[in-house]
């Protein structure tokens, strides 16, 4: 279940006229793709920067980076349509940025001390 | 003073790691036996019963522009009707629901059932931490902190002339405690009773939801303003199936 887009995002269906139709329980499981991608990134992200020895602000910048290619990643396996498997950008580009923050500076603690402070 | 500290790796082997392991295997003891616990659990069938009402009211709601204008009228007044409508609730019996969660022995004891399953392990685990790895330094984050975090994070140091970043066991095992929740939810898909916060707003949403929603829900039916979008769905369905034959 390491959702590193391999359940694959659904699509919904959407009417063409002006009325947004959205399936919610598809809307719903491509939202709990992101999340599971953006926390399994967030934790490589982690144990990359650890054994690279950043600290301070890089060790941010660099989880900033990961959740940028992230989102790029998302955004290039729905096909760079977003409208036709979210109902807006910030879905797939902020939402979750944040909470990754947490399991990123856990593993990049862990990681750090692992390797440098022997 | 930044010096670098060269820290012994008896701690590496012996404090972070195991600590580490010992919290996600809590974890995933406490997600099956909440799991076990979970399944003596009996619905009460009025407040089933309200839930899908509320439903079905919100079914209504969100798709109201896609019947005729006369249809979704009709459903309205069976719903809000002030009479006999189903969402009609007089003031004395809204507070019921929520007495009744109270004094109900049975609701009671499950709710202290999760709420011990929570945090018996939390505060167990949290005074092992500290009565074995308190009074040394345990890790090092690797970003700067102000001064003022230095008492919360380095409480068995001592000395003050040690920079924030070394800090003791306590720290480390409230680290793993935030860090190891996405671990969790990855590893025990989504229906984890680890996250602490997810849980108490599930809690405090529980007992209100039945009295106060089915007036939210009157009240939203109440506002909806029907714009019935399909009055030319002859002529689209025409233009759809020429694309498609043509």
């Amino acid at each position: 279940m390491a959702g590193h887009d391999d359940s694959g995002a659904s699509g919904k269906k959407s009417s063409e006229n002006e009325v947004p139709t959205f399936n919610v329980e598809n809307m719903q499981s491509n939202m709990k793709v992101v999340y599971y991608s953006r926390t399994f990134m967030s934790i490589i992200g982690g144990v990359i920067a650890g054994i690279l020895g950043f600290t301070g602000l890089m060790g941010f910048v660099v989880y900033v980076l990961v959740m940028a290619i992230t989102s790029v990643c998302l955004t290039a396996k729905a096909g760079f349509s977003i409208h036709s498997y979210f109902d807006s950008w910030n879905r797939v580009l902020m939402d979750g940025f944040l909470g990754g923050l947490l399991s990123f500076v856990l593993f990049w603690t862990f990681a750090y001390d692992i390797v440098h402070i022997f | 003073m930044a010096e670098d500290l060269m820290l012994d790796t008896a701690i590496r082997d012996w404090v972070l790691i195991p600590l580490s392991i010992v919290m996600v295997l809590i974890g995933v003891l406490r997600y099956f036996v909440s799991k076990l616990m979970r399944t003596s659990q009996l619905p009460d069938s009025k407040i089933i019963k309200e839930g899908q009402l509320i439903i079905r009211a919100r079914n209504l709601r969100a798709a109201a522009n896609f019947i005729p204008p006369k249809a979704f009228r009709a459903r309205k007044v069976y719903y809000t009707n002030e009479e006999n409508g189903l969402l009609y609730v007089p003031k004395g019996q809204g507070q019921n629901p929520q007495a009744q969660m109270f004094s109900d022995p049975n609701m009671a004891m499950d709710m202290m059932k999760k709420n011990l399953s929570m945090i018996v392990p939390q505060t167990l685990t949290f005074a092992w931490v500290n009565f074995f790895f308190s009074g040394f330094v345990a890790a090092k984050i690797p970003f700067p902190l102000t001064q003022r975090f230095r008492s919360m994070l380095q409480n068995g140091i001592d000395l003050s002339t040690v920079d924030v970043s070394y800090v003791s066991g306590r720290s480390w095992y409230f680290l793993n405690l935030f860090g190891l929740r996405g671990l969790f939810s990855l590893i025990l898909g989504e229906e984890n009773a680890t996250d602490d916060t997810q849980r108490m707003m599930q809690m405090s949403g529980f007992g209100f939801d039945p009295s106060k929603s089915l007036g939210a829900e009157k009240d939203g039916l109440d506002i909806v303003q029907h714009d019935w979008v399909l009055p030319k769905f002859e002529q689209r369905a025409e233009a759809v199936l020429r694309k498609r034959l043509s």
